[in-house]
């Protein structure tokens, strides 16, 4: 219905995705920009994976070698942790939990979006989620891999963490099955697995595609052991559609449980500030709100270097914004729930903890987290705001901040003031800045290599939403049909 | 997406010899006399059980119509184009929001002392809570709440009206959809602090001590639950009078059936959250709750909920099948308005003994007198609203996809 914007859209694919269409009462506008055929897209997302190795561009090269870099340093930092024990951090006696935690429940939040553009917004028909599920499915696996680390990387005797999990054993042994704390190994495994699952089953067709235009006989076999034979044929494509849909069935309620079950590592606890019954909607709200502001962060430079633009329109990152306004708000709902019932409960505990996240020695932390997860994200009322690129990505790295600074005033402030006054005692790391980087060199030594060998965009599930993909497409009328290619989209060539 | 310009229905205004046009003098009539009856009793000797009965009406009924006026805010701001054909039903159900305002009233006139301890018990906790729980706030509080409900869901039917009077000025139908956009964005916001703040203050303030900050959520979950129910059944109802035959289609049953799962699975996530927490932490400000929940008969309610409420309705509308087939999705509908009753119920009654005190598990003859009372008030006044004008919005920019709705 939008078509006569559209063809007035520029011809430069460096700026036609970036051009803002009018919001109209009815009808949505195309997905995909540039009138492409299918064939093109399939170009425009393979070109970065076929570019030969050593042909590799200069930045990316240094990209990875700085991300590589950082992740031996972690190991590094693994070593010495192994070496000290948690004694390396500034852990006390009332702070108990803090950065290793903070850092946990950061990367797990991550990895939501991602399950939620696979997941709940294919279940939810929504089309748009094509032009960015890879993407976000990738970086759902490699935030639970990072929150993975921190999480085994806590429990102090780590040459011990085999125990997490209930193996049989001569002393007889066994994790205690009421903890939250074990719960959530069989949670976030459980995550990682069919997260990974879903995401290699969508890749399957791509792959092929890949195999089926190389000429490079390494990258024949590579992509053509991925691939698992798929030729694409109609009982494929039968089966892979079932096979989705059940997996996407799957991950929706996990994906859910997964963060009430992190929520409930706090909140079956009596401490306030963290014993408190809205925490497993609002621990995901939180996460699927910390995960979109990352796909923003990671998916708006890539867009413009991987020459995408077409592909993820404005219209994507518009949407993705409204997401974020609307889990922040609802992260805002939590916040001021939770404060209003320390006042309505005449609690003198609860009161206090909530004054002393405002006005105690964390102050600070209390209104960073504030100002970027609740106030900053409500300037995407706006349309120029959320259309805009530039203020997509600073408010999405506001609200990464944001949502690191919850988990610490959640962890942290609750703990530091303990019911007698002798056992107060204030936090301050001492190595934890390396643990943080350390994580984020293992997420994006991964991610970067994710960007040069695997396709970044569904192709297949994008041609599945360009215009010719229908059946009842205007242009079969007008002859325009041919060249595009109908077997083309079933994921050969 | 669709090209092709869909014939839009005719059948569009309710006939005159249906049940549907004699339902304001027939559920008025009842709900005179029902709650007439009820409030006869809760003036006398023994009148608390009697106003808990009308209590717990008025909160069941008025959560279908709160989140009726939710659900068109936000079908409004996603700009939904499925729904469009359920849009002037849903709006009928929320313009008869003013209404309840004059249905508070009992409560606030005769009902107070009965129900709510706060009003005439003191001690350490309840001073502390003075600067919310006080009769001044309170109703300040509720003069609010109507205010903003009345003037969102009637402004939304009356601008939806005069849409369809628009047949020719493609600008200014528009302008009336894209206005709507906006108003339903400022309007969610007002409408997710009133309806919680209003569950607090009336159902959760009748146990004063007792706090949970997941509390509005739970009557939201409950409420959008029994909403999918009651609209999936007035669409049949409708169809049945002779409306809509051809505009309502399987496709879009089958998506409300998908809401009714949805928000089954959602209402034992909230309550299965608050229960969970509260049971594990065991405190006694918040076991209290679950306490009196768990004596004098209630427990039975209290273990039957997650069988009947969440168990039985899950696997039930699992399968494609149920929602595709009317007769059977109209089966879980009329179940599921019983448990919300049940699970409002739950929430109000075990108060019924005082503060304090346990209740014991009773029907009481008011308790159906309340319900029949409430709920035809709501019928009526919504069959007005649906019968003074097209039961669909003829000219929605929105209607022509919703008329070709597919599930694929």
């Amino acid at each position: 219905m939008a078509t006569a914007m559209e063809t007035a859209l520029p011809n430069d694919p460096k700026i036609r995705g970036d051009i803002v269409l009018p919001d109209l009462p009815v009808g949505r506008e195309e997905l995909i920009r540039g009138n492409h055929s299918f064939h093109e897209i399939t170009e425009i997302v393979c070109r970065v994976n076929e570019a030969p190795i050593l042909a590799t561009p200069k930045p990316f090269i240094f990209g990875i070698m700085l991300a590589g870099s950082v992740f031996a340093m972690f190991g590094g930092y693994i070593g010495y942790l192994y070496w000290e024990g948690p004694g390396i951090w500034g852990n006390n006696n009332p702070v108990g939990w803090a950065w290793d935690i903070v850092n946990f429940v950061f990367w797990v939040g991550i990895g939501h979006a991602g399950t939620l553009i696979s997941a709940i917004l294919y279940l939810f028909r929504q089309k748009w989620r094509t032009s960015i599920n890879r993407y976000a499915e990738a970086m759902t696996i490699f935030a639970v891999l990072a929150a993975s680390a921190c999480v085994a990387l806590h429990t102090g005797r780590i040459w011990m963490d085999y125990y997490l999990f209930p193996l049989p054993n001569q002393m007889g042994l066994w994790p205690n099955f009421r903890s939250p704390l074990e719960w959530d190994v069989f949670a976030v495994n459980t995550y990682l697995l069919v997260s990974l699952l879903f995401w290699f089953t969508g890749l399957v067709p791509d792959f092929a595609t890949l195999r089926d235009r190389t000429t490079v006989t390494w990258r024949r076999l590579f992509y053509g052991s991925l691939a698992m034979g798929w030729r694409g044929s109609h009982r494929h494509w039968v089966t892979y559609e079932k096979a989705y849909q059940i997996l996407a069935a799957f991950s929706a309620p996990l994906v859910l449980s997964v963060h009430t079950i992190v929520s409930f590592d706090f909140a079956v606890s009596q401490l306030p500030g963290w014993h408190t019954t809205i925490f497993p909607p609002y621990f995901v709200a939180g996460a699927i709100f910390s995960g979109f502001a990352m796909v923003q962060t990671l998916m708006l430079p890539a867009r413009a270097w991987l020459g995408l633009k077409d592909i993820v329109t404005v219209k994507h990152i518009e949407n993705m914004n409204k997401i974020i306004l609307l889990t922040g708000s609802l992260v805002g709902y939590a916040y001021a729930m939770e404060f209003f019932v320390a006042a309505y409960s005449g609690n003198d505990y609860e009161g206090f903890t909530f004054l002393n996240r405002m006005g105690g020695p964390y102050w600070w932390a209390y209104w960073i987290m504030v100002s970027c997860n609740v106030i900053t994200p409500q300037l995407f009322w706006f349309r120029k705001i959320r259309t805009s690129v530039a203020a997509s990505f600073i408010l999405s790295i506001f609200v990464n901040i944001g949502m690191w600074f919850e988990r610490f005033v959640i962890t942290v402030t609750s703990l530091h003031r303990d019911a007698l006054v002798s056992s107060w005692e204030y936090f301050v790391p001492v190595t934890e800045v390396l643990f943080l980087l350390g994580t984020f060199g293992l997420f994006f030594f991964c991610f970067l290599l994710f960007v040069r060998f695997f396709p970044v965009i569904a192709m297949s599930e994008v041609k599945g939403v360009l215009p010719q993909a229908n059946p009842h497409w205007e242009g079969y009328h007008k002859g325009e049909g041919h060249g595009h290619g109908t077997a083309e989209g079933a994921g050969g060539h | 997406m669709s090209h092709v310009e869909v014939a839009k229905p005719t059948d569009i205004n309710i006939p005159a010899s249906s049940l549907w046009s004699r339902l304001p003098v027939i559920g008025g009539g009842l709900g005179i006399a029902g709650i007439g009856a009820t409030l006869a009793a809760g003036v006398g000797e023994h009148g608390q059980r009697a106003m808990f009965s009308y209590l717990w009406a008025f909160a069941a009924v008025l959560g279908i119509a709160l989140a009726a006026l939710g659900w068109l805010l936000i079908e409004h701001v996603v700009r939904s184009q499925w729904s469009a054909v359920f849009k002037r039903i849903g709006e009928s159900m929320a313009a008869s929001l003013p209404l309840f305002a004059l249905l508070f009233l009992p409560i606030a006139l005769l009902g107070m002392h009965a129900l709510y301890p706060w009003t005439h018990e003191t001690d350490e906790i309840l001073e502390k809570k003075r600067w919310f729980l006080s009769n001044e706030f309170f109703f300040g509080r509720a003069v609010f709440y109507f205010f903003i409900w009345s003037l969102f869901g009637t402004l939304l039917y009356r601008f939806s009206v005069r849409q369809d009077t628009l047949g020719n000025d493609l600008a200014a139908r528009d302008r009336i959809s894209l206005g709507l956009r906006k108003f339903s964005a400022v309007g969610l916001f007002f409408w997710v602090l009133t309806l919680s703040f209003a569950s607090i203050d009336w159902l959760m303030s009748l146990q004063p001590h007792w706090y949970s900050t997941i509390f509005g959520l739970y009557y939201f979950s409950a409420s959008i639950l029994a909403f999918y129910a009651f609209l999936t059944l007035v669409s049949m109802a409708l169809k049945k009078a002779g409306v809509l035959q051809q505009a309502i289609t399987i496709e879009h049953y089958h998506d409300l059936g998908k809401y009714l799962f949805g928000f089954t699975i959602f209402w034992a996530y909230i309550a299965f959250s608050q229960f969970m927490l509260i049971w594990y932490a065991n405190i006694p400000e918040e076991t209290e709750f679950f306490l009196v929940r768990l004596h004098g008969g209630w427990e039975y309610v209290s273990y039957a909920l997650p069988v009947l409420h969440f168990f039985i309705p899950f696997f039930f509308l699992l399968s494609r099948h149920v929602k595709r087939n009317p007769k059977v999705l109209a089966i879980a509908c009329w179940y599921t308005l019983f448990m919300h009753l049940v699970d409002i119920f739950w929430l109000v009654m075990p108060n019924a003994g005082g503060h304090g005190a346990h209740s014991h598990l009773s029907v009481s003859w008011t308790d159906i007198t309340a319900i029949v009372g409430v709920t035809g008030i709501f019928l009526a006044v919504m069959g007005v609203f649906l019968s003074k004008n097209a039961v669909i919005g003829i000219n929605d920019p929105r209607l022509s996809e919703s008329l070709t709705h597919e599930n694929y």
